[in-house]
């Protein structure tokens, strides 16, 4: 046997498996798990859609992400003023979305761009060429000022990750008081996709001094297209 | 298993960590007298303390919730063996590969090995404690598979050569003029500048490069839901959703105490993490992986694996009371508030988790033999206990240990790998001189009678006590002999 | 394990008209006055009080050091000490703590031991709740602070009581220091096991007492004050601490409230 031989990942893993069960299995035996403690949650006060409303832009704000209330008909008119300040002249965007065809309408001032490409071989474009992205969302959390994406072919993880700017145009009506009763309502634990994203502000890090610091190495900004506020 | 003789055997090594713990009575002489350290630890003590008490203005709802929390992990622990094999059922169903290992060394060869299958040469990594724990950049360097650590504290870390010495700040022993000072030094075009926008744009920038090329992402995971094979990740810089979403291939490691039952056992437990550890009602992204890349995805890791890593935990889960040391959700809280700890910084254990945890995690994982000194490192303020979201009584854990720690040699049942290594023969014999004295009261009586008799025989020196505080000085007459012949004289004024 | 507030869910014994006094080691062999004191107090109240002269230790120092069948051994012989079923009171938040929280497990093959615990009160926290003290403050004004022990804080609650003692003075001004809240780093061994890390704490602690700019302070704690005072010694400071028992006697005694 050489020396640099090493034992492959399934023999490893296999071993130690059966080692790691036994060893706690040993100790739950006969255990009764119907005598397990009953769990109380805290029960918090309830707010209506006015005060969850106000709840969600004050996290948000809190947390530097910008708020812009706003009807759908202004949606391509507004992302396109806000690009327009931060002299920013290409967007990227989620195809077959609601909101792709009023994206269109930008065009060809803005240089627009749908994330119809797999990542392999666009990986240097995606980090490189794109300043700015606009996503949907599947609703929020006012408890927490979140915003949930459930990325899928349309609307990939790295749209909201990548690009530098990110709009995320949120529906009021989806808003939900907190992650547990958002959870209860929509069963999540019956299916879930490939990946769910919380995103509750641009990116920062408190990692130097305790100084607070954006854009660390998600978006620098996020902005919020709040519809039906 | 597999027959000895035909499959090759890795060779364990002691953990370097266990070398260092064993050095926990120099760390502490240095650091204690670097002034500038301290002076970083306060500061950054006292920030995160104020941040979590801001967060929790509502005891009854803290209260509560810790209760819950603590019910919450101890469900999932008395059903670990059943939880993991759901866990390990629905990840792969899922398409998430699953690996057990028992030692640091299995963890780093099955890691080693899943990249070299890939031919990876490079791995971006999200911030992972455990693997710290393992080592892994070294043993991955040792294969020449280069790690490159992408969370703003754990990089800085790195470009200096260190460990992290928080778990959840890893950078937090330093100050904005050294971290200036390490990237002048060590980065290519890089002037001096204080400025914190400043370094941390420069750190993006340098990272952004790697998330882009790497051929490997590594992660850990927070909570790991069996009812839904789901890993959830908590960060706040988004560097953890490029790790597990850009490369190829992620590999995602983290201890066997992780899994949680339900999805919905996560909610209450993300709320505490997050409020303990830095005050933020939530962290900026919580992600929540339950596949790789599937079929039309334009995007994520076409491999996804998890290593479950077991390296003492499975021994602390043996013992009842030692158990709830596995409840811990890693929010840093218990070291925030440590006198110890804010006062000797993180580096000073020598072991990869500092603090109250670390004291109690580390026998489990190094041996009591290399972490003896660590257990009699506090004074039992309790500071800690108060504030654990999950209620791990710390203190008590720590008592257990001191227990374990001087057990005799020939003590029946072995609870802990290295019980009995804290214990000398001198202070076995002074307790056992100090308790037939003090059982008696006839023999108790006689000694205090010298002492306050032979009060001037006192030594001045008192070793470590007298390096800062004058000796105490005996009575003249003990209590109990002022007492003796005097009738308690109820006294018929107030009453 | 116990709870923060813990005496909020206690049930008080009405007045009694007896008690014992667990004077504790150190207050025994090095500070007898502040049991001298704390009797006295008590005895104002109508209340007579015994104290078994077997006692000893409550058996914390070799408990905190992982000795428990040798802890186990001495605290079994103070349990032997007060059979009587009337109060005791426990001039220490540590040894309060150990007696009235540890003992439940330590002593756990002890039958009726639950019943021994529940008879043990701490001072401060005997004189609120079971005595319902009033008293009046025959002093003149001065600044004090209050240090509270650890295990007096965080198992028995205490602070809230010395400081509601505190607070009847009408003369007194109590004044809040700096991390009044951290360890003054006496735990015990651990200042002699960890003397350096011990000593960085007494030396914030004493500092965040001299800042107060007080008169003295006060504790319910004499592990603590042994710490501090010797502290303050060694640095030449004027600043001590004494025991709530003799600075409260001292405050209400007309012809002794002048230092």
């Amino acid at each position: 046997m050489k020396h640099s031989e090493k034992p492959n990942i399934e023999d490893i893993s296999t071993s130690a498996r059966a080692s790691i069960l036994a060893k706690i299995k040993a100790q739950v035996v006969g255990a009764d798990y119907d005598k397990l403690p009953q769990e109380n949650a805290f029960v918090y006060p309830t707010l209506n859609k006015t005060e969850q409303l106000a709840q969600f832009y004050l996290h948000l704000e809190a947390n530097h992400a910008q708020v812009i209330k706003l009807a759908e008909a202004d949606l391509a008119s507004v992302i396109s003023a806000e690009l327009n300040k931060r002299a920013i002249t290409s967007l990227l965007y989620g195809k077959n979305t609601d909101y792709a065809t009023s994206m269109a309408s930008l065009a060809p001032q803005l240089q627009l761009q749908a994330y119809d490409f797999s990542i392999d071989d666009h990986k240097a474009s995606l980090f490189n060429d794109y300043p700015a992205a606009v996503s949907s969302s599947r609703c929020a959390i006012s408890a927490t000022g979140s915003i949930v994406l459930w990325p899928d072919e349309n609307e990939p993880r790295t749209l909201s990750l990548v690009p530098p700017v990110h709009f995320v145009i949120v529906d009021a009506n989806t808003l939900y008081p907190d992650f547990q009763s958002l959870i209860e309502q929509q069963q999540w634990q019956k299916n879930l996709p490939t990946n769910v994203v919380f995103i509750s502000g641009p990116s920062k890090t408190a990692d130097i001094q305790q100084t607070l610091a954006y854009g660390a190495h998600g978006p620098k900004e996020l902005i919020v297209l709040l519809l039906n506020s | 298993m597999t027959d000895q003789q035909a499959s090759p055997q890795l060779e364990e090594q002691e953990s370097k960590y266990a070398k260092s713990a064993r050095a926990f009575r120099d760390n502490v002489t240095r650091d204690l007298a670097n002034s500038e350290l301290r002076s970083n630890f306060r500061g950054a003590m006292d920030y995160l303390m104020d941040k979590r008490k801001a967060a929790f203005c509502e005891e009854t709802e803290l209260e509560t919730l810790r209760i819950q929390c603590q019910q919450i992990k101890q469900r999932c622990l008395a059903k670990l063996p059943i939880l993991l094999e759901q866990l390990e059922d629905k990840l792969t169903q899922n398409g998430i590969k699953v690996h057990w290992a028992e030692t640091t060394t299995q963890a780093n060869e099955i890691i080693a090995q899943l990249i070299e299958a890939k031919k990876g040469k490079s791995v971006v990594k999200g911030k992972s404690m455990v693997s710290e724990e393992t080592a892994l950049n070294d043993y991955l360097a040792q294969r020449q598979v280069e790690c490159l650590e992408s969370d703003m504290g754990e990089y800085i870390v790195q470009l200096a050569k260190e460990h992290p010495s928080h778990i959840i700040m890893p950078a937090i022993h330093q100050n904005k003029q050294q971290v200036a000072k390490l990237f002048a030094e060590n980065i290519e075009g890089f002037n001096y500048n204080t400025d914190v926008d400043t370094l941390i744009q420069q750190g993006r920038s340098i990272l952004r490069d790697k998330f882009c090329s790497a051929d490997v992402g590594l992660s850990g995971v927070n909570f790991a839901v069996a009812e839904t094979g789901t890993l959830c990740l908590v960060e706040n810089e988004g560097n953890g959703r490029m790790c597990t979403t850009v490369p190829d291939l992620h590999i995602a490691i983290t201890g066997i105490e992780k899994v949680v039952e339900h999805l919905a056992d996560v909610p209450p437990l993300l709320s505490l993490l997050t409020r303990s550890a830095t005050g933020q009602a939530i962290s900026t992204y919580f992600n929540m992986i339950t596949s790789p890349r599937k079929v039309g995805e334009k995007d994520g890791p076409k491999e996804v694996h998890l290593v479950l890593l077991d390296n003492g935990r499975s021994q602390a889960f043996a013992d009842e009371e030692l158990r709830q040391t596995l409840q811990c959700i890693r929010c840093g809280a218990c070291m925030n508030h440590c006198p110890v700890y804010t006062r000797i910084g993180g580096h000073a254990y020598g072991t990869v988790y500092p603090g109250p945890i670390g004291k109690m995690i580390s026998p489990h994982m190094l041996g009591l033999e290399a972490t003896s000194d660590l257990p009699t490192a506090s004074s039992l303020c309790g500071a800690c206990g108060e504030v654990c979201p999950v209620k791990i009584p710390i203190p008590k854990l720590l008592l257990r240990l001191r227990k374990e720690s001087v057990k005799p040699k020939d003590a029946a049942g072995e609870v802990m790998k290295g019980q009995g290594a804290g214990r000398s023969a001198t202070e076995a014999f002074i307790w056992k001189a100090w308790a037939l004295v003090h059982k008696s009261s006839l023999l108790y009586q006689l000694s205090m009678w010298s002492l306050t008799r032979f009060r001037f025989l006192m030594p001045k020196n008192l070793g470590p006590w007298t390096r800062v505080r004058t000796a105490p000085k005996p009575a003249a007459k003990t209590l109990h002999e002022q007492l003796k012949n005097r009738k308690s004289q109820a006294s018929t004024g107030r009453g | 394990m116990t709870q923060l507030n813990s005496q909020h869910l206690r049930q008080y014994p009405n007045k009694p008209k007896q008690v014992y006094l667990f004077g504790t080691c150190l207050v025994d062999s090095f500070f007898p006055d502040s049991g001298m004191d704390a009797i006295t107090l008590l005895e104002q109240q109508g209340i007579e009080v015994l104290f078994p002269q077997g006692q000893s230790c409550c058996g914390q120092p070799a408990y905190n050091s992982g000795y428990q069948d040798e802890a186990k051994a001495v605290a079994l012989a103070q349990v032997r000490q007060f059979p009587l079923d009337i109060p005791i009171v426990v001039i220490s938040g540590s040894c309060g703590g150990m007696m009235r929280h540890h003992y439940l497990e330590l002593l756990d093959d002890v039958p009726e031991i639950s019943a021994f615990c529940e008879r043990i009160f701490e001072f401060t926290e005997f004189l609120i709740h079971a005595l319902h003290l009033k008293l009046t403050d025959q002093g003149q004004p001065e600044r004090v602070a209050l240090h509270t022990s650890c295990a007096a804080r965080r198992e028995m609650g205490v602070h809230i009581t010395g400081n509601q003692l505190l607070a009847q003075l009408d003369n007194v001004e109590l004044i809040t220091h700096d991390y009044e809240s951290e360890c003054c780093g006496f735990g015990g061994t651990f200042s002699v096991k960890h003397g350096d890390i011990s000593a960085a704490m007494v030396a914030d602690k004493t500092k965040h007492l001299l800042n107060a700019d007080v008169v003295q302070y006060v504790s319910a704690d004499h592990g603590c004050m042994m710490n501090i005072n010797g502290a303050l010694a060694y640095q030449k400071q004027s600043l001590r601490g004494e025991h709530i028992a003799s600075y409260l006697l001292r405050r209400t005694q007309a012809d002794k409230a002048a230092k």
